[in-house]
């Protein structure tokens, strides 16, 4: 259940509420995202998550489902693409890990 | 005594404004014929106010700050909120507001148990306004609008039966303090199922949907309560599918009674269960 791991102290839901709320600020991490990184109030771990786009460990470390879903569409774009979107499909695969493959090819069969 | 003139409920999935063609064309009409029932009820109803009761999806708050229901004491309600735009695809709108029926009832309901407040600011609005505006048109109909975004998913999430007592509270405080001739309507905006965020991202539970617009044509809501629970909503998606206690507020509204479902489909694109009812009032 993807609440279980909630923690509404992790400093990444916050960053994201900010992406969102903030257009200069959402600017700046698209444009340096490693500055934005190091400046913000985040523990190591949370940064090493987002850089390497490992959604599961930051649902692990307790960042809210909708704002990891944000996060997504802050990192590869809200716009919907063909069949799915990049963010989605990044997302799942990372939550979903050596599972993917398999899961996917179930769902397209 | 006021009325409630409207009471009606509907998925707000962003698909359905961001990615609408990629659905068949029959699913596509299923829910335009939805919609488009809302809209004439809206405009048959002569409101003096729309109460749109939706899941604020963490758009307005810190995750870490308590709240439950959020009332939109403004006279304007602008949106969508600029970070959803690309992801919604709407014309802007400005909305009229009701501040002065805003203000009473949430006065009226401010103490009735879960955490209300009433905020003078613009609220942000993504889908969960954005969506049911636009599909149903109610931009054109003028009709002023009242914004009661509600905590679904940020836990301690007030569960079925404190949105059904606050959905009371709402309702008789529409009856029994807002002027005598007040006209109200009612918008449950979210559900059906889905898991935003979590591994079943792309799936939608069907039969749960079925089998919960199936409860709601028959209208017991000790036996909707009873079984469509907080905790049965996040078994059927996690983190999205509890967005149908909006609904759950309107029938709490309205009291037990029958609805009458305006559609059903399921459309793996939108990720989302997307249906429809209008309630007998």
């Amino acid at each position: 259940m993807p609440l279980d791991r909630f923690n509404p102290l992790l400093k990444t839901n916050d960053l994201v509420q900010d992406l969102k709320w903030d257009l200069e600020f959402r600017a700046r991490f698209e444009s340096d995202e490693n500055d934005v990184l190091d400046e913000y109030p985040l523990s190591d771990a949370e940064r090493q998550a987002i850089r390497d786009r490992d959604f599961r460990g930051l649902h692990e470390m307790g960042l809210h489902p909708y704002l990891l879903s944000q996060l997504a569409r802050l990192i590869y774009g809200t716009g919907e693409k063909a069949g799915t979107s990049g963010a989605a499909t990044a997302l799942i695969r990372s939550l979903l890990g050596d599972d993917y493959d398999a899961y996917m090819a179930e769902r397209s069969g | 005594m006021a009325t409630i003139s409207l009471a009606v409920a509907a998925s707000h999935t962003p698909g359905l404004t961001g990615w609408f063609d990629k659905a068949p064309e029959s699913d596509r009409d299923t829910v335009q014929r939805a919609y488009d029932a809302i809209h004439d009820e809206v405009a048959a109803a002569d409101l003096d106010a729309l109460l749109i009761i939706g899941n604020d999806h963490v758009a307005n708050t810190r995750v870490s700050e308590p709240w439950d229901f959020s009332f939109g004491l403004t006279d304007r309600h602008p949106g969508p909120d600029e970070w959803f735009k690309p992801w919604l695809r709407v014309a802007d709108y400005d909305l009229r507001g009701a501040p002065e029926i805003a203000k009473t009832l949430f006065e009226s309901v401010r103490e009735c148990g879960p955490n209300v407040r009433g905020v003078r600011e613009n609220l942000r609005f993504d889908d969960n306004v954005s969506v049911p505006v636009t599909m149903a048109g109610l931009t054109s109909l003028d009709v002023p609008i009242i914004p009661i975004l509600q905590n679904c998913t940020v836990p301690p999430v007030p569960d079925e039966r404190v949105c059904y007592d606050f959905g009371k509270a709402l309702g008789r405080a529409i009856v029994e303090d807002l002027p005598a001739d007040a006209r109200i309507g009612l918008l449950g905006s979210g559900g059906l199922s889905h898991e935003p965020g979590g591994p079943r991202y792309l799936e939608i539970d069907e039969k749960f949907d079925r089998w919960y617009m199936d409860l709601l044509v028959q209208g017991d809501h000790d036996r909707i309560l009873a079984e469509a629970t907080f905790e049965r909503m996040e078994e059927a998606g996690s983190g999205g599918t509890a967005e149908l206690l909006s609904w759950t507020v309107v029938m709490g509204a309205i009291g037990p009674r029958p609805c009458t479902d305006l559609g059903y489909v399921a459309v793996d694109q939108w990720r989302c269960g997307v249906g429809a009812v209008r309630w007998d009032v």
